[in-house]
């Protein structure tokens, strides 16, 4: 019993990550309906750059953060502006392939700038509890804290500002948005820019909690669409549900079945999904 | 291009392939062109589903990776003869790709790309871990040649398998642009410009999907297992996203939804790394800038392009 609490707790810590990144995806899909594929390797980008800061530069972890969250936000908006923009018009099969293409830069890119060994960001929180025979790393908490601030924070500004306001006007009926005076051009870069922001955080709770190393964005990413196909395309809710949900069961199959094979069972769940639910867990039909 | 232009399109260059190992001293270069024609293979068959039904599949490295292994386990361990495992293993990976294209069809353009990609990386991990069967990482080795030392075609001259793996290319070639042509082939087109058109006049569009992602793993399979037979070792390290997203790459830089253009991007994407050696480690950056760039200022590929070059000088010359 103790056993499989210490093993959900995990998966929340976990899953707190995916939604980060399932909220960016999700967002990006809802608005502009790109599947932005190359999101976990901007995320590792983020992560990077955290570690080099800290661990290079000497730079404290929470000014670290800030930097690389602001160059999160920059670097979105220029994905967007740079890459997505020129397809717009064009089929959606091209802006799939230009988000692939976009995924094989930055990972090149963090390759070349960062190295191909594994880095884990330095930071002080050593401590562990312990509730009622469950270990709790402080660090962990630290990332699920963090995650549903992040969270909140994002559902504030979707639901309560403005600007939130005009995105979801945009998500909802783009065309009428447009004739209500929307500016889809800046909406466009706003949600590039918060959503790489949001996956720039998730990269640095992973490179925390665990390691960044080549090839981790990429599975991240599929992670990502796999909480979207779980929860819902476009759902917010559903993307954070969704997200706990995989975070928990991986950490039970890890746990309970097999730790190298705990990737392929959260794509399984994946496809029972789709099988049984193709609109998701709290997709409408 | 008019269709008798075409013709002598063809017939040139397949004269040029023919005649390749003669021009060829270094080995290296007959290697090269070896490997050109596995991914002509693999690129036609992606082709096939990417750019005929416009449903872009991440998963043909994965399951050029089924019919490699699938081929040299059974050479291996059944005792089988090569050319019956090559012919058998691209209908192998058949099984997987029905199995894998049943619930990835279910969901449409993205999404549909992300669970292939999700295939891809169960089929690696599986390959990496279940070392009883594939030897993990260190992967399988000795794996035998087609026909034996003597007689007239000693396939372990690398010149005879050249030949080999050329004819079977030109097979393939023969046989995408014979489905491209045919009744189904239309409505892989027609899904590709309007699904919701088409399922609306009564076709049921998931059978010729089903059908085209399957011939499309199959066509994948049987590069895979030229490619075992012809190195005599494999490890899944060449079975990974990162090969799939090369197939990608190739179809959209040849030019996508044409025959011609899976084979001119095959031998890009083949020779480009020879081409880039001076910048090896900015390979992937290099990579998937053409990628963006090409899908952005020139999304009919090489071929597209030239066929417009061709259809301006053809026009200028008639009048």
């Amino acid at each position: 019993m103790i056993e499989i609490l210490q093993q959900i707790v995990n998966g929340i810590a976990i899953g707190g990550v995916y939604v980060l990144i399932a909220l960016g995806l999700t967002t990006v899909f809802g608005i502009l309906g790109i599947a932005h594929f190359a999101h976990g390797s901007v995320s590792m980008f983020g992560g990077y750059l955290t570690y080099l800061l800290v661990a290079s530069l000497g730079v404290p972890l929470v000014g670290a953060v800030a930097i690389a969250v602001i160059v999160g936000l920059l670097l979105g908006a220029a994905i967007e502006f740079l890459a997505y923009r020129p397809v717009r018009d064009a089929n959606p099969i091209n802006a799939f392939i230009v988000a692939l293409g976009l995924t094989m830069m930055v990972e090149g890119i963090n390759l070349q700038f960062f190295g191909a060994e594994q880095v884990v960001i330095p930071t002080d929180a050593g401590h562990i509890y312990d509730i009622v025979g469950v270990t709790i790393p402080e660090l962990r908490l630290y990332v699920i804290f963090s995650a549903a601030v992040l969270v909140a924070a994002m559902a504030i500004f979707v639901e309560r500002t403005k600007t939130g306001q005009a995105i979801r006007a945009v998500a909802e009926n783009r065309d009428a948005a447009i004739l209500m005076g929307v500016n889809v051009n800046t909406i466009s870069l706003v949600v590039f820019a918060v959503s790489t922001a949001l996956g720039v955080a998730a990269g640095v709770m992973v490179g925390s909690l665990f390691a960044i190393a080549p090839g981790i964005g990429e599975g991240l990413v599929i992670k990502g669409f796999a909480v979207l196909i779980l929860g819902g395309l476009g759902s917010f809710p559903g993307a954070v549900i969704g997200g706990i949900v995989l975070g928990v069961t991986e950490s039970l199959a890890a746990g309970f079945i097999s730790s190298a094979y705990k990737d392929v069972i959260a794509f399984v769940v994946m496809i029972i999904v789709l099988l049984v639910r193709p609109q998701g867990l709290l997709g409408k039909a | 291009m008019s269709i008798s232009a075409k013709h002598v399109f063809y017939a040139a260059v397949l004269a040029l392939l023919c005649a390749l190992p003669l021009f060829i001293t270094v080995k290296y270069y007959v290697h090269l062109s070896i490997l050109a024609l596995v991914w002509v293979i693999m690129a036609q068959g992606q082709n096939l589903i990417q750019g005929y039904t416009g449903y872009v599949s991440i998963v043909s490295a994965g399951f050029m990776g089924i019919g490699a292994y699938s081929t040299a386990l059974m050479g291996m361990h059944f005792d089988l003869p090569v050319w019956l495992t090559i012919v058998l293993a691209p209908f192998i990976t058949a099984v997987f790709a029905l199995a894998a294209g049943y619930p990835s069809l279910r969901v449409k353009g993205h999404y549909f790309a992300i669970v292939t990609l999700a295939f891809n990386m169960v089929i690696f991990i599986v390959l990496m871990n279940f070392t009883d069967l594939t030897n993990g990482e260190a992967g399988l080795t000795g794996i035998p040649k087609p026909g034996s030392g003597s007689g007239p075609f000693d396939f372990r001259n690398r010149i005879a398998y050249y030949y080999f793996v050329l004819l079977v290319a030109v097979l393939m070639v023969i046989v995408a642009a014979r489905i491209v042509r045919s009744r189904v082939g239309q409505i892989l087109i027609a899904i590709r410009q309007n699904e919701d058109l088409v399922s609306a006049v009564g076709i049921p569009t998931w059978k010729y999907k089903l059908f085209s992602f399957i011939v499309s793993a199959m066509f994948a399979g049987l590069a895979g297992a030229l490619y075992a037979h012809y190195q005599s070792f494999i490890n899944p390290e060449i079975f990974g996203v990162a090969q799939s997203l090369d197939a990608i790459l190739a179809v959209i830089v040849g030019g996508s939804g044409t025959i011609a253009g899976p084979m001119v991007g095959a031998f890009i994407l083949v020779l480009l790394p020879e081409v880039l050696r001076f910048a090896d480690s900015f390979r992937l950056i290099i990579y998937g800038l053409i990628l963006v760039l090409a899908t952005i200022f020139m999304p009919r590929g090489i071929v597209g392009l030239a066929s417009q070059a061709w259809g301006k000088i053809a026009d200028r010359g008639g009048s």
